[in-house]
């Protein structure tokens, strides 16, 4: 009974982890995922689990853990004194994986406008966000059951006339 | 291999826990098909964000085009995960089939997940108009009514009195049951207006009710620009920051958070 429980719990799971799957999904295993692409991604930046096993920065009660907590982004990021063409407005998100060690990769940039479609902002100023993004080495390893795993983790950067006001989540 | 599997189960458990979703009572649905659709939810929705999940959603979408809480839920995960394309694209689906049930919850991740505060004032109050009388509904994670959400976003704007107004009115109602953080938000927009004494009453109120190191850290910021003693607060507020009793949430940043190194300038 026992068996048969732990079994229809994990159905789901086990179907996610099977390296190949009769008909091929339109969607990723987990919504979000990010393929290593040699064009973009450090090919010296490894998972520490690998991809099945990859956290959500929000699957635990701990949520966003960078070292001297959010304000400590928001004080390099003041520091930097970016501006931009003084009409864009818009929010910049820039999602990554920090791994067991708490290293950061596989950077994607989505950039989109106040009703939420997609607009490139110039490229000086999503270049510097995602060169900030990458300078960042605070983020915290997350633990599970005694091991340290990887997880996505994402920043968005809201953006009126032309500076970011607010870094979110 | 009992290992690996003692890991899925736990990893699953952990994915299911933090993704749970409302139930919908499917045997209300008089169509077949949107029973079926509504089952397919149900289930679905506790692997939120599996590509299994998304593809069983899709299924209810196709056998019930009208049941909106299958492409509130597909949403969700592109929010959860800063694909915000995504989520207003599925989102503006679900509250154009339903507005009565969908504006109040697009507001509310409008507001908290992207700080959008006149998208969502312009959906809170577009709520308000189907329901102008009273009840809106309380925020997905549930600390605020949403007329109080409402009142943030335009102390965010700026709109100072505004917010307090609104708030002031809404916890004069006797329907309305305090939120969290209410008594501490009404204090804030106060102390931001240089209204001391009504700040400092409404930090009173919410250590009675729920006492934080935000909460503690303000009525300190209070005393030291009267002159007062406020060491003992500031200590205070540090020590409850570090034992945990602070403004935190799972997701993003509460507004009006306050964190250590602030207090610790004090």
């Amino acid at each position: 009974m026992k068996n048969l429980l732990l079994l229809i719990l994990l159905i789901p799971l086990f179907t996610n982890c099977q390296t190949e799957k009769a008909a091929v999904s339109k969607y990723p295993a987990h919504v979000g995922d990010i393929k290593f692409d040699e064009k973009l991604d450090d090919p010296d930046f490894k998972r520490c689990l690998g991809e099945k096993f990859t956290f959500q920065y929000y699957n635990d009660s701990k949520g966003f853990q960078y070292k001297g907590e959010k304000i400590e982004i928001e004080k390099k990021l003041k520091s930097l004194d970016l501006e931009n063409d003084k009409n864009s407005n818009g929010y910049i998100t820039i999602r990554f994986l920090v791994n067991c060690e708490g290293k950061t990769g596989m950077f994607r940039v989505q950039q989109m406008n106040e009703e939420y479609k997609e607009q490139a902002f110039e490229k000086s100023l999503s270049d510097q966000l995602l060169s900030f993004t990458k300078s960042l080495n605070g983020w915290v390893p997350k633990e599970y059951d005694g091991k340290k795993v990887d997880y996505y983790q994402y920043l968005t950067y809201k953006i009126e006339n032309g500076k970011v006001s607010e870094i979110l989540p | 291999m009992e290992k690996f599997q003692k890991y899925c189960l736990s990893l699953l458990l952990i994915v299911v826990y933090s993704n749970l979703q409302s139930q919908v009572n499917c045997n209300a649905m008089e169509d077949e098909d949107c029973k079926k659709a509504c089952e397919l939810y149900n289930y679905w929705g506790d692997y939120q964000g599996f590509s299994e999940s998304q593809e069983n959603l899709d299924k209810a979408i196709e056998l019930c085009p009208n049941f909106s809480n299958a492409y509130m839920e597909k949403a969700v995960p592109y929010l959860k995960r800063g694909d915000f394309i995504t989520w207003k694209i599925l989102v503006d689906k679900a509250v154009a089939l339903e507005p009565k049930k969908h504006l109040g919850y697009r507001g509310w991740c409008r507001y908290q997940f992207l700080r959008d505060y006149k998208g969502a004032i312009a959906d809170i109050e577009a709520l308000e108009k189907i329901y102008p009388t009273g009840y809106l509904g309380y925020s997905a994670n549930g600390d605020y009514e949403l007329h109080i959400a409402k009142a943030l976003c335009y102390s965010a704007l700026g709109q100072k009195e505004k917010a307090v107004s609104i708030i002031e009115n809404q916890l004069a109602d006797k329907a309305h049951n305090t939120g969290f953080y209410d008594y501490y938000q009404l204090g804030v927009t106060y102390f931001e207006l240089g209204k001391y004494d009504k700040a400092l009453e409404n930090f009173e109120k919410q250590s009675k009710l729920n006492d934080f190191a935000e909460n503690i850290y303000f009525k300190s910021k209070v005393a030291k620009i009267r002159n007062k003693d406020y060491l003992d607060l500031k200590k205070l507020a540090l020590k409850s920051y570090d034992e945990g009793k602070t403004m935190k949430e799972g997701y993003t940043h509460y507004f009006n958070k306050v964190y250590r190194a602030q207090i610790d300038e004090l």
